[in-house]
């Protein structure tokens, strides 16, 4: 049987504000006051680099990056530097692992709910285990997957799937620190325009079905942490 | 003494990296504590202590790469009482203490956890215990499903008893689906009496090592955790008061003729719009008008840009048990005053009732705060960022004033506004607030409320 769980789609949500608020869930999510629970959003341009990012890896200057209008961001992740921006669905799955945290099963599962997607749209993906976690098309990346797991039980962070992402953007890094392959987009593999509105309904049926969770909207005070100016 | 070792986070995972020591040498750490952080392919991880203790000895460096099992610290307990102590009620495994030794956060040790799953049971500590004494436990480990979340899910109802019980659901087996606490599980620990023997057993190990408010509470301190909200409160408000050139302006405002009007027309209002006809909505209607009279009072600052929102949304100060939160009148300058008191109305009551749509709380353009019905007669409120402003409505009282040089007694209220001097002058800012002034004491509302 499916297990209650929340889901939050908050919109657009500038990274900080929504990295601090899954920090707080996560923290809800260890302390069991909270079930599992999804956010699906999508963020201004934003680089981030996880933990084992090298510095060379972002080529544009953070002048560079700024004139463009995005912003950089050392985060608590695994990985190295990824993009996200407009036309991207992120995911953040805040999911309790239990007190036998696999993370490979937890790691080969959220690919699977990707593949599922892209497969409803009509892409073929796969996983390249001989390359690197994440979801690929032929030699390029379509998911960027990153997680940490708070207390070694609790997971942050998740998966980025690009949609009708500005591709030009990942010019600006080595993204995943691989150097000799590039992003792709369901739009770009399918030659029309597949919109964040068109995925959202996938992910969240494939992410209910391979975590075998479901889904019901959160209460609105666990929202309005991902609203940007919520209170006097 | 307590060996940490590389946990096994999946079955292909055979190495891990130390990222980052977060305890040194001769640190103090509580059960469940971030010890280290990890590194595998694309998963970072903290890992937790199993037992409450001293660090002995740290045994690699930050940055290693080494084999899943290899020890990593040493950790000495207290004279082993306490961990003891704290699994011997319920679950009376005197195994408990020494039982991470072996393989914290591995594969083997986990499902008996699952099967005890609380908020209070670190995976790596808990394991063994049950798995070594307890039969309701054992069973539990053969339904217990692959992944344990539901295991972690309790019901509010079994929240309540074991809090009402002071029960530590740490020693409580979970015999439902899953793995999960059911209310009988709980109801027997509790006919079984061990319940507040479990308590006090397990306080003094939570007691010693807490960095947090414990040791500064003393006797008749009531220590409350931060909510989610308030701590966004307060990181809003922080920012605000950080980030912005706070001034403060007041005017008084004479409103004799809005109390007698709705005195006059407050119980036909009611009766025909199903709602209380407060000031409120009076103060907005003139407030708006004197924004789109200073669009600059009804702006933010963009990096090098001022936008001047050409449109009206109020934001409207609520509080609610959660603390305060700002709901928004959307397009507030195309309300006359029943619109907007509709609208307050709507939004107040679902503020209330947490059932607030996320796009109700975004968007405002300036914001109108109401402390007056609790007495405040004068309030410095902090901008709501992007906000330039902030206007604060306090109480109306009855007050004597001159009046063609004569003394009068009239029903008065300070209306006053913390502005952003970033953006904002003080001549705008006392211009902006005199013709909000000028409004409440001119216009006939009359109209306006259908009266």
């Amino acid at each position: 049987m499916p297990v209650p769980a929340w889901l939050i789609r908050p919109g657009t949500v500038p990274y900080d504000v929504a990295n601090a608020a899954m920090h707080r869930l996560a923290e809800l999510r260890l302390d069991d006051e909270i079930p599992d629970t999804v956010i699906l959003l999508e963020h201004p341009p934003v680089f981030t680099a996880g933990r084992r990012a090298k510095v060379d890896e972002l080529l544009w200057s953070p002048e560079e990056v700024e004139a463009r209008g995005g912003l950089v961001r050392m985060i608590d992740r695994g990985g190295s530097f990824t993009y996200h921006g407009p036309g991207q669905v992120v995911g953040y799955p805040i999911l309790g692992l239990g007190s036998r945290p696999d993370a490979v099963d937890y790691l080969r599962r959220l690919e699977e709910a990707v593949i599922r997607i892209c497969a409803d749209v009509g892409v073929a993906s796969e996983r390249r285990a001989d390359v690197q976690t994440g979801v690929w098309v032929g030699d390029d990346k379509i998911c960027a997957i990153g997680v940490r797991l708070m207390r070694a039980r609790v997971t942050l962070h998740g998966f980025a799937l690009n949609c009708e992402t500005d591709l030009s953007w990942f010019r600006g890094i080595v993204a995943c620190g691989l150097p000799e392959h590039g992003p792709t987009s369901l739009s770009d593999q399918l030659g029309r325009r597949v919109s964040v509105a068109d995925v959202l309904p996938l992910a969240e049926r494939h992410l209910s079905e391979v975590f075998d969770l479901s889904f019901q909207p959160a209460p609105g005070e666990f929202v309005s942490p991902f609203q940007v100016a919520d209170a006097v | 003494m307590t060996s940490i070792q590389m946990p096994q986070l999946g079955e292909t995972i055979v190495e891990g990296t130390i990222l980052k020591w977060l305890k040194r040498e001769g640190d103090s750490v509580d059960r469940d504590e971030p010890l280290f952080e990890i590194s595998t392919d694309k998963v970072d991880t903290e890992v937790p202590s199993p037992v409450a203790g001293t660090v002995r000895k740290i045994l690699v460096d930050e940055g290693t790469t080494v084999p899943v099992g290899t020890a990593l610290m040493e950790i000495d307990e207290p004279g082993a009482a306490a961990p003891d102590a704290a699994s011997g009620g319920a679950a009376s495994s005197p195994a408990s203490g020494a039982a991470p030794t072996t393989e914290p956060a591995s594969e083997t040790s986990g499902g008996a956890a699952s099967s005890e799953g609380s908020s209070a049971a670190p995976p790596a500590a808990a394991p063994v215990a049950p798995a070594a004494a307890s039969a309701p436990a054992a069973e539990a480990v053969a339904t217990v499903p692959d992944r344990g979340p539901r295991s972690q899910i309790l019901s509010p109802l079994v929240r309540r008893l074991a809090k009402e019980h002071d029960l530590d659901l740490a020693q409580i087996p979970g015999t439902g689906s899953g793995g999960r606490i059911t209310k009988a599980d709980v109801m027997a620990v509790i006919s079984s009496g061990e319940a507040r023997a479990t308590a006090g057993a397990a306080a003094p190990t939570i007691a010693p090592a807490q960095p947090m408010p414990a040791p500064s509470a003393g006797i008749g301190d009531e220590v409350v955790p931060v909510s989610h909200i308030r701590r966004a409160i307060a990181e809003h408000m922080l920012a605000s008061t950080q980030g912005t050139a706070r001034a403060w302006t007041m005017v008084e405002v004479n409103v004799d003729h809005l109390v007698k009007l709705r005195e006059r027309v407050k119980d036909a209002f009611q009766e025909r719009y199903g709602i209380k006809i407060t000031y409120l909505p009076m103060v907005v209607r003139a407030t708006v008008d004197a924004l789109l009279e200073y669009p600059d009072v009804n702006a933010r600052l963009d990096g090098e840009n001022i936008v001047r929102h050409r449109f009206v949304n109020m934001g409207i100060a609520v509080s609610y048990d959660a603390g305060l939160i700002v709901p928004v009148v959307k397009g507030a300058d195309g309300m006359n005053t029943i619109g907007v008191a509709r609208s307050i109305a709507d939004l107040a009551a679902r503020a209330r009732a947490h059932q607030l749509q996320p796009d109700e709380v975004q968007g405002a353009t300036f914001t109108i705060t109401n402390p007056g019905p609790y007495g405040s007669v004068a309030s410095v409120p902090i901008i709501n960022q992007p906000n330039v402003g902030i206007l604060s409505f306090d109480a109306i009282v009855k007050r004597p004033v001159v009046i063609d040089d004569a003394i009068a007694i009239r029903s008065m209220v300070n209306i006053s506004m913390s502005w952003d001097h970033r953006v904002i002058d003080g001549e705008l800012a006392t211009r902006f607030l005199a013709r909000v002034k000028q409004n409440l004491e001119s216009w006939d509302f009359a109209e306006d409320l259908g009266a």
